[in-house]
């Protein structure tokens, strides 16, 4: 007979290795199950091209909460953050080019460059940001409360937390309601003036979500951002060696806190007994007994394939199925010969202003491809019908600027993540239309770097339904869910299932489709291990 | 000596007659002035083609507030409601979907479309009759301010806190969907016959700069579900004589009770002294005094247009300066010489007694709205129809009908180039081409017509930007954020004077609930006698 597990966790993405990790300094020995042959999930890095390696998904980083990077001393297991100085550079078809520095002095040299009046209103902005996104920033730490019958527990870290908002006088409370519905576009054109920084701005709030700009709640996910990095661009920090770095390292501190790891272990299902979750079945028909089950896979996976649905009551099943969890975005991953010349670069008066001898330090951060409101808005509307934008949004990175182990010298990687490239096509399958969605992607860029199509070595196009297929992710959506108003805190994945429990005991959630679900963060596999030790005092 | 009234009313719309009348029969003093040679703002009838009766804007009732029939006793001062039976949706391939009030029939219908959607309707219904009996309260109430630590605040929410835990898991649920998402993905939920989801999805945009899958247009089709005639939800009707009707019913209530009205005559400003209102100083350049001035207007005219900006404290003025209008939608009136003749249903028959409606598929739905993103008026738009002649012959001559359609969207704002003057015409032939292409004969019916575009609503009635609500239902303009967070309770940071039109909670219809409202505050604050 197997030896009886305590603690088996399906899936070693970063959520999951932040729950092993958790959960072994506690002094449990937690099995990590991670069907592909390297861990990470959908946070690795991949050597697409030989000697080209790049970050999978996600190029930047979330930030990952600083307790998390701090108790599982990632350094020290061999992760090295590069932060750029330049946050964004966003680019109009005009030939002009807006940079966003961390720094906010400079920002505001550059935006003033647009308009006096932006310049001044971009630091209120920064400010507001900083302070409501301080305090979502501690909402994202807390487990969302029970709405059927909140705890005294709950009540009290709430009322804090509604102390801290009152600290904030009526007005910032007033206007921290107010946002939260609102459509981005409407928050952008109420502080800025200028398209560019309009639609730099509105992005954060539809990356990755199968929202526009115009689309109202966009506001929400930008806070929700803002809650793991306040600066107006987002972040722009990544790992030397790609985001793999940040999960290899992840897992050395799980291991070294006592966690075990498998590697090429897919779960088939998740085994319930007397209805409580009892272990797993692997495919190929190995049976591991556990005590507890944890699944960082997304929602619709765990509770619709890996789960047998008589365990679960008609109603919830029903439920998890409207969990809408369709992607809308795909990568565009390329090997190049040299960097490609940007005609905002090359354009004199532009690169003087920007006082760089070769302009790198202004590709070093992230590029923005979206020059106004209502180009993000057409790029979202043919996701509407099922179909790719001929003219997506695009948020690119060249980390070998500052990173030159990921390609071989003097040459260069350029990751693309590109909206919207809708899971469901109206017409034909993503075999079909990968080298379409590639090549609109290329054509998009070259309208800012004409010569870039002559640079390119080969490439990789990533869809929706590899992100199904190959990582796993459910509908090929990167946060396990879309996050909407209707799938944010209380309400995600379900009313009534948001503290990491599923409805069946013994079984708990930790990965993104759980809140706060705002990408590389960590915030859920850290609340998901805080609520599972509880149960197991 | 000049008349000092005790109130002076801004414009005769029903809110402001409703507002009005409850002044009057507290036994106050109470002046109504109003611009137009009719009553009603949105709600008036107009013999635009001789003959013919329009419901030149608003044109179906349903969200009337029973307590306000009830207290001003409008059957009596001849308020009439006729049923509207159903709704007819045509679909270009030659099918329809046709929902009445008769309950086995509309389920032998949808189960034309969907089986499995025939069931769920029922389910569905139910599930929003509960959902309706949770938030009508809330539009009876003064919204609270969360941000106050006033026991009498704190008492509201938690009464709202209360209400919400006592709704079962299930209930629950679904309001927390209701208030966060968009229309169509919330009908996913429960159906699958695409023209179903189309043609409830629409309720969910009137009166929005939103699409059906914009999220916070669930919240609107809930709001439109919420009207009651006789105590049935969800249902709908004319008033007879028009939707003018209605606002005489409500003006006379208001004469009988005391009430002076005035019409033809115009506010310019509003006087104020030391942060007072005053009164108000009329085009013939008469000042009227009064202890209280509630103004009916939407914030733009009253705050920006009526007053002078350093009246007004700086925080106010960027708050009522960024509130959004964002008029989205159209009318055309039609004098028909007979009766349309769809393709799917040939004949006089009942559906045409009730609502038709132009909203064969989400993806028209959508498209529609795409082009007014853009600045175009959709080519093919969403189009929600009614002949009341057919249910009130008292409209049209003999023999001859009204067609009354809503046109959405026709955003106020076109992109440069395009301006309304010029783009009138067109947006009616749109209208007409689109409603063709279901009932072909209607082209050679037509005596006269009359095309509403955004602009025309506003110049006409005064309604900012064309917004027929005074100010878009969008979450973020609701409940104690209507329209300025802060002052959501029909006060304003002048003393004396109030808001009490659709800007204010609960916002717009034929509803009358903030005109009531807003009275009942005033009365508050200035004690009764």
């Amino acid at each position: 007979m197997a030896p009886q597990r305590d603690i088996v966790i399906l899936g070693a993405g970063h959520n999951g290795l932040v729950t092993a990790f958790y959960l072994a300094k506690a002094g449990h020995k937690p099995l990590v199950l991670e069907r592909r042959a390297v861990v990470g999930g959908a946070a690795v890095t991949d050597e697409f091209v030989p000697g080209f390696k790049v970050s999978t998904l996600a190029h930047s980083a979330g930030p990952l909460l600083p307790e998390i990077a701090r108790e599982m001393q990632l350094e020290r297991h061999g992760l090295a953050m590069i932060e750029p100085a330049v946050r964004l550079f966003a680019l109009s078809p005009d030939g002009r080019g807006l940079l966003l520095h961390s720094n906010t002095g400079d920002s505001v040299q550059q935006i003033s460059r647009f308009s006096k009046k932006d310049s001044v209103k971009y630091v209120e902005f920064q400010e507001a940001l900083a302070r409501y996104g301080g305090l979502l920033r501690q909402l994202t730490m807390l487990t969302p409360p029970d709405i059927d019958k909140p705890s005294a527990d709950d009540l009290w870290k709430y009322l804090k937390l509604g102390r801290n908002l009152r600290n904030f006088g009526k007005k910032d409370m007033m206007r921290i309601i107010r946002w939260g519905p609102m459509a981005v576009a409407d928050l952008a054109s109420e502080f800025f003036e200028t398209e560019l920084l309009r639609a730099a701005i509105a992005a954060r709030g539809i990356s990755g979500a199968a929202l526009g700009p115009w689309s109202a709640g966009s506001t929400a996910l930008l806070l929700l951002r803002a809650a793991a990095d306040p600066h107006p661009a987002g972040a722009a920090a990544f790992p030397r060696g790609g985001m793999g770095a940040l999960t290899q390292a992840m897992a050395a501190a799980a291991l070294a806190a006592g966690a075990e790891i498998r590697t090429g272990a897919e779960v088939q299902s998740i085994t319930i007994k007397n209805g409580a979750a009892a272990g797993v079945v692997l495919v190929g028909g190995e049976e591991i007994a556990a005590k507890l089950v944890i699944s960082n896979a997304d929602p619709r996976r765990t509770f619709l394939k890996l789960i047998d649905p008589v365990h679960l009551a008609p109603s919830f099943v029903v439920k998890m199925r409207n969990f809408r969890a369709n992607g809308t975005v795909g990568k565009v991953n390329l090997a190049l010969d040299a960097l490609p010349s940007f005609t905002a670069l090359q354009n004199f008066s532009t690169a003087q202003a920007l006082s760089m001898n070769d302009g790198t330090a202004a590709l070093s951060g992230r590029i923005h491809i979206g020059p106004d409101i209502d180009y993000l808005e057409r790029a979202f509307d043919a996701s509407k019908y099922g179909e790719f934008s001929r003219r997506p949004y695009l948020d690119v990175m060249i980390p070998s600027i500052l990173d030159p182990s990921v390609a071989p010298q003097g040459k260069h990687v350029m990751s693309i993540n590109a909206q919207f490239a809708p899971y469901r096509l109206k017409q034909g399958d993503w075999n079909l239309q990968r080298e379409a969605l590639g090549n609109a992607v290329v054509e998009t860029l070259t309208e800012y770097a004409p010569d870039l199509p002559g640079k390119i070595i080969d490439g990789q196009v990533i869809t929706p339904a590899d992100l199904e297929d190959t990582y796993g992710l459910t509908g090929g959506h990167p946060y396990h869910g879309e996050l909407t108003l209707d799938q944010l805190f209380i309400t995600r994945p379900l009313i009534g299932s948001s503290d990491y429990r599923a409805p069946i005991h013994g079984l708990y959630l930790c990965g993104s489709g759980t809140h706060p679900g705002n990408g590389l963060t960590g915030a859920s596999g850290y609340n998901a291990a805080r609520e599972i030790l509880k149960d197991l005092r | 000596m000049p008349t000092q009234y005790d109130a002076i009313v801004i414009g005769g719309g029903h809110n402001g007659l409703v507002n009005a009348a409850y002044l009057a029969r507290a036994g106050r003093k109470v002046l109504v002035i109003e611009k137009r040679h009719v009553l009603g703002g949105a709600a008036v009838t107009e013999e635009i083609v001789p003959g013919f009766k329009f419901s030149v804007f608003s044109y179906v009732v349903s969200l009337l507030r029973p307590e306000i029939i009830r207290d001003l006793d409008l059957p009596r001062h001849g308020l009439e409601i006729l049923p509207l039976d159903g709704t007819f949706t045509p679909m270009p391939n030659g099918d329809y979907l046709w929902r009445v009030n008769d309950h086995s029939k509309t389920r032998r219908e949808i189960a034309r479309h969907s089986k499995t959607d025939a069931e769920a309707y029922d389910e569905f219904g139910k599930e929003m009759v509960r959902m309706c009996r949770f938030v009508k309260p809330i539009l009876g109430m003064v919204p609270p301010d969360p941000t106050s630590l006033d026991p009498r605040e704190l008492k509201k929410l938690l009464f709202l806190g209360r209400r919400f835990q006592a709704l079962d898991h299930e209930d629950r649920y679904n309001l927390v969907q209701l208030m966060t998402m968009g229309a169509t993905d919330f009908l996913d939920q429960w159906f699958e016959s695409d023209v179903l989801k189309a043609t409830m999805s629409a309720s969910g945009i009137i009166g929005t700069f939103l699409g059906v899958r914009s999220p916070g247009t669930a919240y609107v089709l809930l709001h439109h579900y919420m009207g009651e005639i006789d105590g049935a939800f969800r249902s709908w009707g004319f008033s007879r004589g028009g939707t003018g009707a209605i606002s005489n019913a409500i003006g006379d209530a208001a004469r009988e009770a005391g009430a002076e009205i005035r019409t033809e005559v115009q506010v310019v400003r509003i006087l104020v002294k030391d942060g007072r209102a005053e009164g108000v100083v009329l085009d013939t350049g008469e000042e009227v005094r009064a202890t209280v001035v509630s103004s009916s207007l939407d914030p733009n005219l009253t705050f920006l247009k009526l007053m002078d900006s350093s009246e007004l404290p700086g925080e106010f003025l960027e708050e009522v300066r960024r509130f959004k209008y964002r008029g989205s939608s159209g009318k055309v009136n039609l004098a028909l010489d007979g009766l349309p003749e769809f393709k799917s249903l040939p004949g006089a028959g009942r559906h045409l007694r009730g609502a038709m409606s132009i909203s064969p598929s989400v993806e028209y739905m959508e498209r529609a709205y795409d082009q007014a993103k853009y600045g175009e008026f959709s080519s093919r738009p969403y189009i929600d129809m009614v002949i009341p002649s057919l249910t009130d012959p008292s409209v049209a001559p003999p023999g001859k009908h009204v067609l009354s359609c809503f046109v959405q969207y026709a955003p106020y704002k076109l992109k440069p180039g395009l301006n309304w003057d010029d783009q009138r015409d067109a947006f009616g032939d749109a209208v007409i081409n689109t409603i063709s292409e279901h009932a072909p004969n209607l082209k050679d019916i037509i005596i006269g017509r009359q095309v509403l575009t955004p602009l025309d609503i506003e110049r006409s009635i005064g309604l900012t930007e064309g917004n027929i609500f005074q100010g878009e239902l969008s979450l973020e303009q609701l409940f104690f954020l209507r329209p300025v967070a802060g002052w959501a309770r029909y006060r304003t940071p002048i003393r004396n004077l109030y808001m009490c039109g659709s800007a204010t909670h609960p916002g717009g219809g034929i509803m009358g609930a903030p005109g009531r409202l807003a009275a009942l505050e005033i009365l508050k604050d200035k004690g009764t006698r």
